[in-house]
């Protein structure tokens, strides 16, 4: 214990702090400008000067340490002297335009110099002149107004771990400049902004468009874009958003953000946001009313389910919709339609793996906190680039690296390039044998674990059949920091589940973190992912992740839903997709999402689309898919409307209206309309009203209430139950790839910038990133022929585009990456894809590739 | 260590920290390795007195830091060169080539199990470099800035790890100790700061130089004995007595003992011993205004105080050298050395701000002059 005396008032810590944290405990503000608390104390601004007792000079509060018996003054006639001295310095290269400034009515600086300022300046020499750099599509930059704290170099370089700025020139002359000159060439999570206590860095998203004070609206909310879910705060001005900041220490992202969910938000003010029903009347699709949408789609569905029974009919419920608006779906297929066709774009991987996860080791086995991993001692990176997927997650990975954790990686993780200790590439497309090798080398050593006996018998299995080591550099150093590790971490991305054969690389991440007792997490790129398996859209589970199959759960949903679930099994997303060709599929209700688009081999999915009798999408665009439509409805999106999200970790959030949105209605209450108008009443007042249900429905959410989830700590599960696992199936042990000896395979890359449909409508994230790049090894691209923005044709079986080459050295030779998140260039229309027997994921692995310079 | 102690030896870089305390806090971290620096950033304006060894008698210095390494448990140590004296970096390459070649550095020292491995680190030019922990980030391969402290380096310096920082002239005095032993060394020169000092006198002297003499020599002595009194009949008119950063001295306050102890009573500060000595006709306000322009160009900018606060001294004192003041000048400079003094991060706005206090404190009347008259009455 150690007890001081600030400005007469006894304070005792717990803990060791500085003087300035003493001082905020007991309620006593000091006065800091380079000081941030989510940054290590600079001690350059000399503000928060202190006097203390048997100390000859004035003491910094934010770089001296309490000791006991200290006794501190923070106010004086002598320390006013002093900050309205430094003040004064700061002010007199200072351009003093406060009346153009953005930062005006939220500038430390400004309400510093008003509390201590001198008055009058004394300054009459000439200034420092440097030119505002508007160089950059999205910072501005002013270093007039700079005051040299060095919080955004140290925000850059400490906690987002880009190392994208520094301080350039000495003394007098020093700025704040990107390594890159004069626009930046960074990760752009823009939190360099939130640190910025002045207007040296704004954000030119809404330059000069609104002042601090006339905001009308603040909104704590969440993001729209990942499985992560950050907190956020949404400002609003006349019902649109001015502007998205993070809030410091709060949210699993404590204050952090990254550039989708700080510059992503554009969107929602789209031109193209739909704002009235369409109906398709002779081919075409025409601006219609609620009133006759709503009775077409109920009249169709209908019919449909009359002549062709309830099995003709699907849903594909949405990863960016709430709970809500997934529960209410799936009860609606369900209940309304009369079938267990339900599932969604979450297949092509997450939804495919983390049933698989839990199949093997029980529910729960994917949720850990991310805040965990920073305590890991090894993090094993599988799959994706976390830092790109779910960027907060990865800069949890980054702060464990600079904590001394080491971090392997198999396979590409360009943003953990410079945080890894240990990274090991294999040949193309044989990631899967490595997990594999890796997992009968751990097994061999720590032999059979004993808890979970299928799975025992599973690896014993694999064990039995393995044949001899891979020769790739790096299997063995991994395979024994992994084994000697006391905490391991295992994130999972979903590179490897959609492969042919996927499952295997699913087991083996199972196998090893089952062996090696790890924290487990799968990268969701979508931001409920989770949620939606929670609510029950899939085809073989009921809300709170209670198997279908099992009488039991059934009975009970049939008690408080009031009829009967339907018997027959239900199809999973891509047997929706054949069944839709096949013709056993009639009707498909998409809500909120976009599969022509999200799904590989885009033409094959088109057609399917197109041989339905009658398709109903419900979205904020028109949409690839949209576009195929028989009705199209208006719905509201991210601020428009409140409900409850689900993240990668299971931390239940609630997302909330900021906005009054034109047109549009919530995707739950245009389902409940149909579903009225059908037959089956759903009478729901608002969202609570269903989370109520949900709360008393679901084992997982049982009695959450609004809120509880407000108070911001609602985990899964909430005080309810987990299942134990069981195992349907073992792995099938297929023979181990084929070599893969084309000149070029091409494969999904996963950007940090963009996520699909939402992101290609944000004028700021487009001009961040306006295109996809292919990338590609410098090695193969000299080859070629190829320089860094040469102009290239990808051409596959599938089809052809042209997009510019981005060199990359960190991926294979014969391997060659694209994005899939923008409008005609998508790579998805260029691969074909298998299914996995036991996950149902599409594999698209094995996608040979010509590439010609243009 | 005993005999390090007991020879009273205080750091000659200039604030005259007893070393052997040094040394103890440092060999007591329990922390290894060990690093052992060498401060060679010789750049403090009047200053030169380490050249000579560093030139002249590089293994001197070599034969110091092995004795430093032996007694820390240190293996590794650098020399950290001011990037102005590349003479000296060639000649110290050679001579710890020498050494290499002669078993007196490397893994197994003349068969008796102690390692020490030297090199040399080239600075870059930066002023700020002197201070050691902006000295420890420029070896890291950092901008030059100072670190907070505490933690000071003796516990987490170079790469986190315990390191001393040390100055030429300082590990050059050790084996001459180590010859003579602690006991006879402390008889030399001052008793609370024993030990020869290097003074180096630069100015209107008959003869500048580099003198070897007992620290706590009087400072008249270095100047009127020594360095052979003002040269071409001049009359003295003022003394930096330590380098540009310690306080001027006018003529008549000169009568004092050269050393840590004596010469803050004095009025000022020893400094590096580095002994500016002006005749009447230097203009006391040019020599304000050249220190503060040398200031203002060698701030590092990390605090307000000093990058703020030089640039305002240096533009307001080019006025007024230029014969551009105004009333209320002088009362201005005096605020903003206030403010500076004792509120910077390191010394070096201290040192700023000190040369402007002193100027003033002993010649206001010249700047009442500039300011009244337009102009330098030395017409300089």
């Amino acid at each position: 214990m150690i007890t001081l005396t600030i400005n007469d008032k006894e304070v005792t810590l717990e803990k060791p702090v500085s003087v300035l944290e003493a001082a905020r405990q007991a309620g006593i503000k000091i006065p800091t400008l380079c000081y941030h608390e989510a940054l290590k104390p600079y001690g350059g601004c000399r503000l928060c000067v202190v006097e203390v007792e048997r100390m000859p000079k004035l003491q910094t509060a934010c770089t001296l340490m309490a000791a006991d018996g200290m006794v501190v003054k923070t106010e004086s006639e002598g320390i006013s002297k002093v900050r309205r001295g430094i003040l004064e310095f700061l002010l007199i290269n200072h351009p003093l335009d406060c009346p153009y400034c953005d930062k005006a009515g939220e500038c430390e600086l400004q309400d510093l110099v008003n509390k201590y300022g001198p008055t009058v300046g004394r300054y009459k020499e000439e200034k420092r002149k440097v030119p505002e750099s508007h160089k950059d599509q999205i910072f501005a930059r002013n270093m007039e107004r700079c005051v040299v704290c060095t919080r955004c170099v140290r925000m850059c370089n400490d906690q987002q771990g880009a190392s994208a700025i520094s301080i350039m020139g000495r003394g007098n002359h020093s700025r704040m400049e990107p390594f890159s000159s004069d626009s930046f060439n960074c990760e752009y999570c823009g939190n360099c902004l939130t640190v910025c206590p002045v207007g040296a860095i704004l954000s030119r998203l809404y330059m000069h468009s609104f002042r601090p004070w006339q905001v009308d609206n603040e909104v704590e909310t969440i993001c729209s874009y990942c499985g992560v879910g950050c907190s956020l705060v949404v400002q609003v001005r006349d019902e649109s958003i001015k502007r998205v900041i993070p809030r410091t220490g709060l949210g699993v992202n404590r204050g952090l953000l990254c550039s989708r969910g700080r510059f992503g938000y554009e969107y929602i003010n789209s031109q193209d946001r739909l704002t009235t029903p369409l109906v398709r009347k002779n081919g075409k699709l025409e601006q219609s009313t609620w009133s006759e949408a709503l009775h077409i789609v109920a009249e169709r569905l209908s019919g449909i389910k009359r002549t062709d029974g309830g099995s003709a009919i699907a849903g594909i419920g949405s990863p960016r919709c709430s709970n809500e608006d997934n529960y209410v779906f799936q009860k609606f297929i369900r209940m309304a339609c009369g079938s267990n066709n339900i599932d969604s774009i979450s297949r092509t991987g997450y939804a495919a793996a983390q049933k698989y996860f839990e199949e093997l080791l029980g529910q729960g086995i994917t949720t850990n906190l991310i805040e965990g991993l920073k305590n890991s001692e090894v993090i094993f990176v599988v799959g994706g680039d976390p830092t790109a997927v779910n960027p907060i997650l990865g800069l949890s990975i980054r702060e464990a690296s600079r904590r001394g954790a080491k971090i392997v990686v198999l396979g590409n993780a360009k943003g953990l390039d410079r945080f890894k200790t240990l990274q090991v590439v294999p040949p193309v497309f044989r990631e899967m044998e490595v997990l594999e090798e890796l997992l009968v080398g751990v097994s061999g050593v720590k032999g059979a674990r004993g808890e979970k006996l299928d799975v025992d018998k599973g690896i014993r299995m694999l064990s039995d059949t393995y044949s001899g080591s891979m020769d790739i550099e790096g299997i063995e150093e991994l395979k024994q920091t992994l084994l000697n590790s006391p905490s391991t971490s295992i994130v999972f991305g979903m590179d490897l589940v959609q492969r042919a054969n996927g499952h295997r690389a699913v087991f083996a991440i199972a196998g090893l973190t089952y062996l090696l007792e790890a924290r487990l997490y799968l990268l969701s790129d979508r931001p409920n992912e989770q949620g939606l398996i929670d609510a029950g859209c899939v085809p073989d589970m009921l809300p709170g992740g209670r198997p279908l199959d099992i009488h039991d759960f059934k009975r009970k949903f049939e008690t408080e839903w009031g009829g009967p679930i339907p018997e027959e099994d239900g199809k999973t997303l891509f047997e929706i997709i054949e069944g839709a060709r096949n013709k056993s599929v009639k009707a498909l209700y998409i809500m909120g999402d976009n599969p022509v688009f999200n799904l590989p081999d885009a033409q094959y999915i088109k057609e399917a689309l197109q041989a339905l009798d009658f398709l109903v999408v419900q979205d904020l665009f028109l949409s690839e898919t949209a576009q195929l439509a028989d009705v199209v409805l208006p719905a509201l999106g991210w601020t428009e409307k409140t409900g409850t999200y689900t993240n990668l970790e299971r931390r239940i959030q609630l997302q909330k209206k900021a906005v009054n949105a034109g047109s549009g209605m919530e995707d739950w209450k245009i389902i409940s309309e149909v579903s009225g108008k059908m037959g089956y009443k759903m009478a729901y007042s608002d969202a609570e009203d269903i989370m109520d249900e949900i709360a008393k429905v679901s084992p997982l959410y049982r009695d959450l209430t609004y809120r509880e989830i407000s108070k911001g700590n609602c985990l899964w599960p909430y005080h309810g139950e987990p299942l134990r696992g069981e195992i349907h199936e073992l792995p099938a042990m297929v023979d181990a790839a084929s070599d893969f000896r084309a000149d070029f395979y091409l494969a999904l890359e996963k950007p940090l910038f963009h996520s699909g449909t939402l992101s290609r409508r944000s004028p700021a994230l487009m001009k961040i990133c306006p295109e996809p790049t292919l990338k590609i090894n410098g090695a193969a691209a000299r080859k070629l022929g190829l320089h860094e923005g040469n102009r290239v044709q990808v051409t596959t079986a599938a089809g052809s585009s042209e997009v510019p080459v981005s060199i990359d050295d960190t991926i294979k030779d014969n391997k060659v990456l694209l994005s899939n998140n923008f409008e005609g260039q998508g790579l998805f229309s260029l691969l074909t894809y298998t299914l996995d027997p036991v996950t149902k994921a599409p594999g698209i692995e094995g996608c040979e590739v010509r590439l010609i310079k243009i | 260590m005993e005999e390090i102690k007991r020879s009273g030896l205080r750091g000659r870089g200039g604030a005259g920290f007893p070393t052997g305390m040094k040394w103890s806090f440092a060999k007591a971290d329990p922390k290894f390795p060990k690093y052992l620096l060498c401060n060679a950033d010789e750049g403090e304006p009047g200053t030169f007195k380490d050249r000579p060894i560093l030139e002249k008698n590089p293994h001197l210095l070599i034969e110091g830091m092995v004795i430093s390494g032996y007694v820390l448990g240190s293996e590794y140590g650098y020399i950290y060169l001011r990037g102005e004296y590349p003479a000296a970096a060639d000649i110290l390459n050679a001579a710890i080539k020498q050494a290499y070649e002669a078993n007196y550095l490397g893994d197994n020292i003349n068969g008796k199990g102690v390692k020490f491995h030297l090199a040399v680190h080239q600075g870059a030019g930066a002023y700020i470099c002197g201070e050691e922990t902006a000295l420890i980030e420029s070896i890291e391969g950092k901008k030059g800035q100072p670190r907070n402290k505490p933690p000071f380096p003796v516990n987490v310096g170079a790469w986190s790890m315990p390191t001393i920082v040390n100055n030429v002239e300082t590990l050059s005095n050790l084996p001459y100790i180590i010859e003579i032993g602690g006991e006879a060394y402390s008889n030399i020169g001052s008793k609370e700061c024993p030990g020869p000092k290097l003074f180096c006198v630069s100015g209107h002297v008959k003869k500048p130089g580099v003198y070897e003499l007992p620290m706590g020599t009087n400072l008249k002595d270095i100047i009127y004995i020594h360095a052979g009194g003002i040269r071409d009949g001049g009359k003295l008119k003022a003394v930096i007595p330590g380098g540009i950063s310690t306080p001027v001295l006018p003529a008549d306050a000169i009568d004092c003992a050269m050393d840590f102890v004596a010469m803050p009573k004095a009025g000022s500060m020893l400094g590096s011993g580095a002994v500016i000595v002006m005749d009447d006709s230097v203009c006391m306000v040019r020599v304000a205004y050249r220190a503060l322009k040398f200031f203002e160009h060698e701030s590092c900018g990390k605090c307000v105080p000093c990058r703020e606060g030089t640039d305002w001294l240096r533009k307001v004192l080019a006025r007024v050298e230029k014969g551009k003041g105004k009333d209320g000048d002088i009362e201005l400079l005096s605020d903003i050395a206030e403010i500076m003094m004792g509120r910077t991060f390191c010394p070096l706005g201290d040192g700023a701000a000190g040369v402007v206090m002193g100027m003033i404190k002993h010649f206001k009347n010249e700047f009442e002059e500039h300011i009244k008259n337009g102009r330098c009455a030395l017409s300089c």
